[in-house]
């Protein structure tokens, strides 16, 4: 698994590597470590990270994780790539969904354009994360629903798809 | 006045007030009612009372705030008295004479009290007749010059409040004069989206008084008693956060005077059942009325724990016609009491509100601490109503140990799913200033860098990101991984 974790406003790329209850961590740049998440009789979790150890209260709801350690509440936020959108029947309607608020930062594409599978067509911040949205199939673009500078909300249509050979 | 026992209680309220007063009426065997709006259907309240009425509203606060239906209430039930609560229409005069002319008594005051008290003009007016001391300041109904132009003559710091105010709202400082006009017009729009009324008053403003507040009870009789002060100086957003009794450091001379000149207002104003006097004191010792609230306070725990005395048990019995059945001489305090207002809003965001799901929480008691509060597990915090959880009261020999005690409660204490002021109130009261009762309304501004949360070390974070990744896949298990079609199109920006 690989992913990317907001906390106090910073985004975090964490790697989990092997299964419970021999994976290990990699945050960043810094080497893979071995990483337990223990249930304690108390109700506590406790935490270890290669020779660090922490007692926390912890609760996950969806993407947001909330823990109580250090005197602190914390609440972060597992991030996932652009949910883009599932394909219709029939492959005629396409469309990329934007997982979570954000802004266009660069548009690559026109309407009208013939795209082909995988070829850049929006880059979007979100959470402070860039991410690009990809033609998830050879078509055209039938609609370009926001572009550069524009800001959009959880839910929007970003880009709508139509057949190639139109 | 005749002895009208009260048998069976209607509750206009809901959360942690409600469930306090359920407390003290199934202590007096006296049968309680709660109205609920369909968002409350599950609390605590609802679960406590003898019986549960749904009540409705084009919004949930509405409901709460429908006269007409708490009438109805009242005769669906056959409740004999309504317990009001605070905030809703606990100082809604109209209100009051409705309930009495259903045959309904109002645990509180007449509503003629109401009148005259709780709007803060009419209130100022009456202090003014009777030459109680009180901030300089203008009113709209006075006559003359145009109402900018005299509170200019003031002098700044001013501080705009509507005449129907409270909580905070409508509420402008004014620090240079150019920017009165404007403040002017953003307290009146304020106030009457808030109240209904755009009546507006200015009073000279200070930076760093304290805010002090004496607990009056009378009876039917003209029996006057005051209960002591409450310090209320730490304020966020112009609302009390963190309130004690006796007030830090208050000359024994100063607080007869001032618990004196509260029993004093409520003896003019033929005042009933319980109030509170508020005070602002300034650092030259000089103290003038500030307004006078005509209900049970948020903060009379703290009264509660320090004169054992049960506040809402008191009412009852004075709305009942009772006499008082204590003297002024009868009234002891013991200790200290320190209460905290655990509150769903986000100090790192100006202290606004937030909202969320109570996943879990621990809120400690025992060994001197109480703790009031309409919460269960799984509950929705939704912006409908108001943003405090629970109150954190806590008691001890003196001012130290109730400190102590407050500190290790509230550092036990944790709430997870909705972001809430817990850790801050932690900071404010483990802050060497507050400790010391060096204590005014500009304490939380001035202090703002102390009270901020700790920086994490590098270890900490990533205990708390490996505590995430792990935590999120083991406990709910979420599709983390990139899945068809996903993973053909999304990626993570390595």
């Amino acid at each position: 698994m690989q992913g990317r974790i907001e906390l106090k406003g910073r985004c975090y790329d964490v790697s989990v590597y092997g299964r419970s209850p021999g994976q290990r961590i990699q945050i960043g740049d810094g080497l893979p470590q071995a990483a337990v998440l223990n249930r304690l009789d108390s109700g506590e979790w406790e935490i270890q990270l290669g020779g660090q150890r922490a007692k926390a209260w912890l609760q996950v709801k969806g993407e947001t994780v909330y823990i109580r350690a250090f005197g602190q509440t914390f609440t972060l936020s597992v991030v996932n790539p652009v949910e883009q959108a599932a394909l219709g029947p029939g492959g005629s309607r396409r469309r990329a969904i934007a997982p979570m608020p954000g802004v266009v930062v660069d548009t690559h594409v026109a309407e009208g354009d013939t795209i082909t599978k995988g070829q850049l067509m929006l880059t979007i911040e979100s959470m402070k994360i860039l991410t690009a949205i990809k033609a998830p199939l050879n078509g055209r673009v039938a609609k370009l629903h926001f572009t550069t500078g524009q800001s959009f909300d959880k839910g929007a249509v970003l880009v709508a798809l139509g057949p190639e050979d139109k | 006045m005749l002895m009208n026992k009260i048998k069976k209680v209607l509750i206009a309220n809901r959360g942690e007030i409600a469930c306090r007063i359920i407390r003290t009426l199934k202590r007096l065997d006296i049968a309680a009612v709660v109205v609920y709006h369909s968002l409350d259907a599950d609390s605590p309240a609802v679960a406590m009372a003898g019986e549960a009425l749904k009540i409705d509203g084009p919004t949930p606060v509405a409901a709460y705030l429908d006269i007409d239906g708490m009438v109805a209430a009242c005769k669906a039930t056959g409740a004999d008295a309504v317990h009001p609560g605070f905030g809703f229409l606990a100082e809604n005069a109209e209100f009051a004479k409705r309930l009495g002319q259903a045959g309904v008594t109002f645990i509180g005051p007449s509503p003629g009290n109401i009148e005259l008290m709780g709007n803060k003009i009419r209130a100022r007016s009456f202090c003014m007749e009777n030459k109680f001391p009180l901030s300089p300041s203008v009113t709209e109904d006075d006559r003359g010059e145009p109402f900018v132009q005299q509170a200019g003559k003031l002098g700044v710091p001013l501080l705009i409040k509507a005449a129907a105010g409270g909580g905070g709202k409508g509420m402008q400082i004014v620090r240079a004069p150019d920017d009165l006009e404007a403040a002017v017009q953003i307290a009146k729009t304020e106030a009457l989206r808030a109240f209904g009324s755009d009546r507006i008053y200015a009073e000279r403003y200070e930076e760093t008084p304290r805010h002090i507040e004496v607990q009056i009870m009378a009876d039917h009789y003209g029996q006057v008693l005051h209960l002591g002060e409450r310090e209320c100086s730490l304020q966020r957003r112009f609302q009390k956060i963190i309130e004690e009794s006796p007030a830090p450091g208050l000359e024994r001379d100063l607080r007869e005077r001032m618990c004196a000149l509260a029993v004093e207002i409520a003896r003019r104003s033929e005042y009933r059942n319980a109030g509170t006097v508020e005070f602002l004191l300034s650092p030259d010792g000089n103290f003038y009325f500030l307004e006078m609230n005509t209900r049970i306070q948020v903060e009379h725990p703290v009264t509660e724990m320090v004169t054992g005395i049960d506040l809402v048990e008191m009412q009852i019995r004075i709305a009942q016609g009772e006499p008082l059945a204590l003297r002024q001489d009868d009234i002891e305090t013991t200790g200290h009491a320190i209460e905290l207002r655990i509150c769903a809003e986000d100090p790192q965001n100006d202290f606004m509100p937030t909202t969320g799901g109570l996943l879990s929480y621990s809120l400690p008691q025992g060994d001197g601490v109480r703790i009031d509060h309409g919460l269960a597990q799984g509950m929705a915090i939704t912006p409908a109503f108001d943003s405090m959880l629970a109150k954190m009261i806590a008691h001890g020999q003196n001012r130290e140990e109730a400190i102590q005690r407050i500190k290790k409660a509230i550092n036990a204490t944790w709430i997870l799913g909705v972001t809430t002021n817990a850790d801050y109130l932690a900071r404010l009261v483990a802050h060497p200033d507050y400790a010391a009762g060096r204590i005014h309304t500009g304490f939380i501004p001035r202090h703002h860098g102390d009270l901020q949360p700790p920086d994490l070390s590098v270890d900490q974070r990533n205990l708390l990101l490996a505590a995430a990744a792990l935590g999120s896949d083991e406990i709910a298990n979420p599709e983390f991984e990139v899945k068809e079609p996903y993973a053909s199109i999304g990626m993570w920006r390595n």
